[in-house]
């Protein structure tokens, strides 16, 4: 079929017309090959402009369009809304900027006409390569898997679950409640971890849109935003159970940075120097000492050095809450022991936050001593540890201590690694999973529908967790919704099949994991529903099989051959 | 939150990047958004800056995606120049009221090209320049500013004041410009509100020892955002008033801690990008940051710490005393936690103040009906123990700094965590 290629010039009032001459346009471009009219119009984006638009694209049964106006950022969409409303497919349409481009950057008329001539020559060239590119749809299913039965897992199938959305909470071991369920107390209220637990499991038992599944693995995730397959091991029924999701939400928290390596603090050698969590457990009921602080010897501590920062500097980061829950410490053994004398070792104090200085200094009033210490060491002599640091102005300073609190840094648990390969998810230089935008996205990934939240997102406390929590499941509720179709990326990318040569160079470039492998046919397949059309495989792929809809090699060299004549 | 047989309602106050981050998740979803928004412009703050930490990303380059994306979604109504008067009703059924003032300039007929702005006779003081350029009484307040539909400011507008002038209209070829706009008063129907307004910095000044509005040369970090900014007063040229260029520039952190009792949490961060931004702009600058203690908590920051010392900015753990002028230069005396006593002459110092609730909200929490807590930002139902982003009043949401100092993604995931309580309201 013959191609009848439709150019517009917009005049924008003033604003490209009397810096560029359009009737020169209109001369230069109206030759081409083609080209079966250029028009100009005073105001193309008004009402009168955009009916004018879509009757001359009726009329002439134009084939291709070309607007010469404005930054497609303002009125690309508007034109793509009247081709389609006129018939023609919105992708068979090419804009060009002549006025951020030409009229009000370059200051010579004849120069700006003369480029503005270049830029629509080059887009003619373009559009005549331009084919009919279909919007399509998905058909999504809303369930979602929690992985995860800590506090920001069990808050977020809170939200999620609904009669027309199921949740499946997976945990892997035998209960819920992650670590909060051990912790005696919570700063600032200093309320119990466990009761925390137990009113919101109450909350989560009642509804039965949430199936937990406790005791249990995930062994498998495949598939994208929309639909997942996800293969759960059953650990005690040794069962397998295969779901069907639209999104997962990983909340699989943190563990704690094992100080035994770290040799100056003594763990593991002398007694009586703890982990935090070590700390915490001595303190609730069902632990080894019923819930007493005690020396190994049996009796109460007098002098608690409670030391920040352990690992740190091995790390790289600030875990943001240490400083925060070992001040509950130093409160929790005052409140055990009023005369107990309690220091504390820190470099920088770090209490982010409206609330958190005061809960500081509150502390601070109850008698505990806050020292700050450069490198420090835990060491014993002749009458028990001592604590040895560096002080201000390169001093040596000495401490005696029967116990220590070592607190260390946080860490993605163990499992982040095993879903990173799972989902193909890249993990930063910290450890953790990357996310989709560090300030824009904080809580997806870089494969849509996966969530990361809590603690395995970086350190932070309860509240911070929970809000990521409700925050994936913002994300959720908005695209996921029940009844609705997913509509997917126009311009993905595509491999031919008879050009790949499946040497998979593409796969191992795709930031999305959207290219897979089909060994039978030996080709690379792109996953339409995973592509975000960022280009990355076409430009990589050594035999030309992968390109670009609506960025085709042909449409790209046609478009710079013209800029560049 | 059905409302009356209508589809689910939302009312966001504060466009800012809390504001349009829900807006756009509420709006996909299926329910119809009213943002509304005091400024002629919307962005919030995060507009001011030209780079954000720690990736050192072009921030309008960053939000201005979702600004557009956000001005074609049909499901979001955003009310510029609009402040809420008055509250009733309780979750699923509020009745807002919001006064509209006129734009006086027509946002469907405008189309941004600028040629009003010459012809008007009035030249003042461009705020959102921090006062270093002039604006006119037609104006938008920078380059980029979206939408990109000027409005006139009738305190400073001739024909407000009542002298016969029309050189805006006269100059506009769209007819985009109608002196017989009326303010509007609005009646809003809606199930659930979320408070996104933001912060504003501490007054430095009332820090006397520091010397700002005192000495020219001592600023406050927005307005050197705005000086770094390439769409800003000095095209992102570094120079002090008198055109100079900086040699050696001082920051000094927690400007108004003790004032306000909290740490704010982003300034620590937000003075390191300060000095990372100098150095790459003027690599031969002397950078000095006096500061008490780092807080830099997140999981990537330290790493750009270590990068800007690592650049040969000096990090000196004092509390400056006094700031003095001592000729063009600015003599800083500081005490280390030793002890002793040393002093610092320098070019240029940049105070990094305290972030507060924004100007508006003590009103706004009055009307919504929720306490204010610690520093005047809104209190949350259970501090600490659930979700920061609801608050005593079912229906009601708070995302941003309008709940507590926060950076970019703590506030984006608040946003985020208020869709997540709205969308899963009982209906």
């Amino acid at each position: 079929m013959a191609k009848k290629i439709g150019v517009y010039v917009c005049e924008c009032g003033t604003n490209i017309a009397d810096n560029v001459d359009i009737d020169r346009v209109i001369e230069a471009v109206s030759p081409l090959h083609d080209v079966e009219l250029v028009e100009k119009y005073r105001l193309l984006c008004s009402e009168d402009g955009k009916e004018f638009l879509k009757q001359s694209i009726q009329e002439h049964e134009l084939t291709h369009l070309v607007v010469a106006a404005c930054s497609p950022k303002q009125h690309e969409l508007t034109f793509m809304n009247i081709c389609a409303a006129a018939g023609l497919n919105p992708y068979l349409f090419q804009m060009v900027n002549i006025r951020e481009q030409c009229a009000w950057v370059t200051a010579d008329k004849k120069e700006a006409t003369e480029k503005a001539i270049t830029q629509i020559k080059a887009a003619i060239a373009r559009v005549r390569y331009h084919v009919p590119l279909e919007k399509k749809e998905m058909d999504v299913c809303p369930d979602v898997l929690v992985v995860g039965g800590g506090i920001a897992g069990i808050k977020a199938s809170q939200l999620l679950a609904s009669p027309d959305r199921k949740v499946y909470l997976v945990e892997k071991t035998s209960s819920l409640g992650g670590k909060v369920k051990g912790f005696k107390k919570l700063f600032t209220d200093m309320e119990s971890g466990s009761v925390l637990i137990e009113q919101e499991l109450n909350s989560l038992q009642g509804n039965k849109n949430v199936e937990v599944l406790t005791d249990s693995e995930v062994e498998q995730i495949l598939g994208f935003l929309g639909n997942f397959e996800a293969k759960i091991m059953r650990k005690t029924e040794s069962e397998e159970r295969n779901l069907s999701v639209g999104a997962v939400v990983l909340a699989t928290g943190f563990d704690l940075l094992d100080p035994t390596g770290l040799y100056q603090y003594g763990y593991g050698k002398l007694d009586d120097v703890y982990t935090s969590l070590e700390f915490e457990e001595m303190n609730i009921s069902g632990g080894a000492t019923g819930g007493k602080v005690l020396l190994k010897n049996g009796k109460p501590p007098e002098s608690v050095a409670i030391i920040h920062c352990v690992g740190r500097e091995e790390k790289g980061y600030c875990s943001r809450v240490c400083c925060l829950y070992s001040f509950k410490f130093a409160r929790m053994l005052k409140s055990q022991f009023p005369d107990v004398k309690v220091s504390h070792f820190y470099s920088d104090m770090c209490i982010p936050g409206k609330s958190y200085q005061k809960f500081y200094e509150e502390t601070k009033e109850l008698g505990v001593e806050f020292v700050r210490a450069g490198k420090t060491e835990v060491a014993q002599n002749g009458k028990g540890i001592v604590v040895k640091y560096e002080a201000e102005a390169g001093k040596e300073g000495e401490h005696a201590a029967d116990m220590v609190i070592l607190v260390p840094a946080m860490e993605p648990s163990s499992d982040t690694n095993k879903f990173a390969q799972m989902l193909g998810i890249p993990l930063d230089d910290e450890g953790f999973l990357v996310r989709e935008h560090q300030l824009l996205a904080p809580v997806g990934s870089s494969i849509g529908g996966v969530f990361v939240v809590g603690c395995a997102q970086g350190p932070q406390n309860i509240s911070e967790s929970i809000v990521q929590s409700e925050a994936a499941a913002g994300k959720i509720l908005s695209s996921l919704v029940p009844g609705r179709k997913l509509e997917l990326e126009v311009k993905t990318s595509e491999i031919s099949e008879t050009f790949c040569s499946g040497c998979k160079i593409c796969i191992s470039i795709c930031p999305y994991s959207a290219i897979t492998f089909d060994e039978a046919r030996g080709i690379a397949l792109v996953n339409e529903a995973l592509c975000h059309g960022c280009g990355a495989c076409a430009a990589a792929c050594p035999s030309g099989a992968a390109s670009m809809k609506g960025f085709t090699s042909t449409q790209i060299y046609q478009e710079v051959v013209e800029l560049v004549r | 939150m059905k409302n009356n047989g209508h589809s689910t309602q939302v009312l966001v106050i504060g466009a800012g990047i809390a504001g349009i981050e829900a807006s756009l998740l509420l709006a996909n979803s299926g329910a119809k958004v009213y943002l509304i928004e005091r400024n002629s412009y919307f962005g919030g703050n995060v507009i001011k800056f030209e780079e954000v930490f720690p990736n050192m990303e072009c921030a309008t380059c960053m939000i201005a995606p979702k600004q557009q994306e956000l001005l074609q979604n049909e499901g979001i109504e955003l009310l510029t120049l609009s402040q809420v008067e008055a509250v009733q009703g309780s979750a699923g059924d509020f009745t807002v009221k919001v006064k509209k003032k006129a734009r006086y300039v027509d946002l469907e007929n405008c189309i941004g090209c600028n040629a009003c702005f010459e012809p008007c006779p009035v030249e003042v003081d461009n705020e959102f320049e921090q006062g270093f350029s002039k604006r006119k009484a037609i104006y938008i307040p920078c380059a980029g500013a979206l939408p990109n539909v000027p409005a006139i400011d009738t305190e400073n507008c001739l024909r407000f004041k009542g002298e016969d002038c029309q050189a805006c209209q006269e100059a506009c070829i769209f007819e985009a410009i109608d002196y017989t706009q009326q303010d509007e008063e609005l009646e809003l129907k809606v199930g659930a509100i979320l408070a996104a307004t933001g912060f504003k910095p501490f007054d430095p000044s009332k820090t006397k020892q520091y010397g700002y509005k005192k000495f020219s040369n001592v600023y406050s970090d927005i307005e050197i955002e705005r000086i770094c900014a390439s769409n800003g007063p000095t095209q992102g040229q570094i120079v002090l008033r008198d055109g100079e260029t900086p040699k050696s520039v001082a920051i000094i952190h927690c400007v108004g801690r003790e004032e306000k009792g909290y740490c704010s949490s982003v300034c620590c961060m937000s003075s390191i990008k300060l000095a990372h931004f100098l150095k790459k702009k003027l690599p031969e600058v002397k950078i000095t940051q006096f500061y008490s203690d780092l807080c830099i908590p997140g999981r990537t920051y330290q790493k750009f710490y270590e990068e800007v010392q690592e650049s040969g900015v000096d990090f000196i753990r004092a509390r400056v005393n006094e700031v003095a002028e001592q000729g063009k230069e600015l003599a800083i005396k500081y005490k280390t936690e030793d002890g002793k006593e040393n002093t610092l002459n320098v070019d240029m110092l940049i105070l990094a103040p305290a972030l507060e609730p924004e100007a508006n909200s003590d009103k706004l929490a009055e009307m919504l009906g929720i306490p204010q807590g610690d520093g005047g930002f809104f209190t949350e139902k259970k501090p600490d123990l659930d979700s920061s982003v609801t608050t005593l009043k079912d229906g009601i949401f708070v995302a941003g700094c309008t709940q507590g100092p926060k950076d970019i993604p703590d506030t984006v995931a608040q946003a985020e965590a208020a869709v997540g309580r709205i969308l899963s309201m009982p209906r």
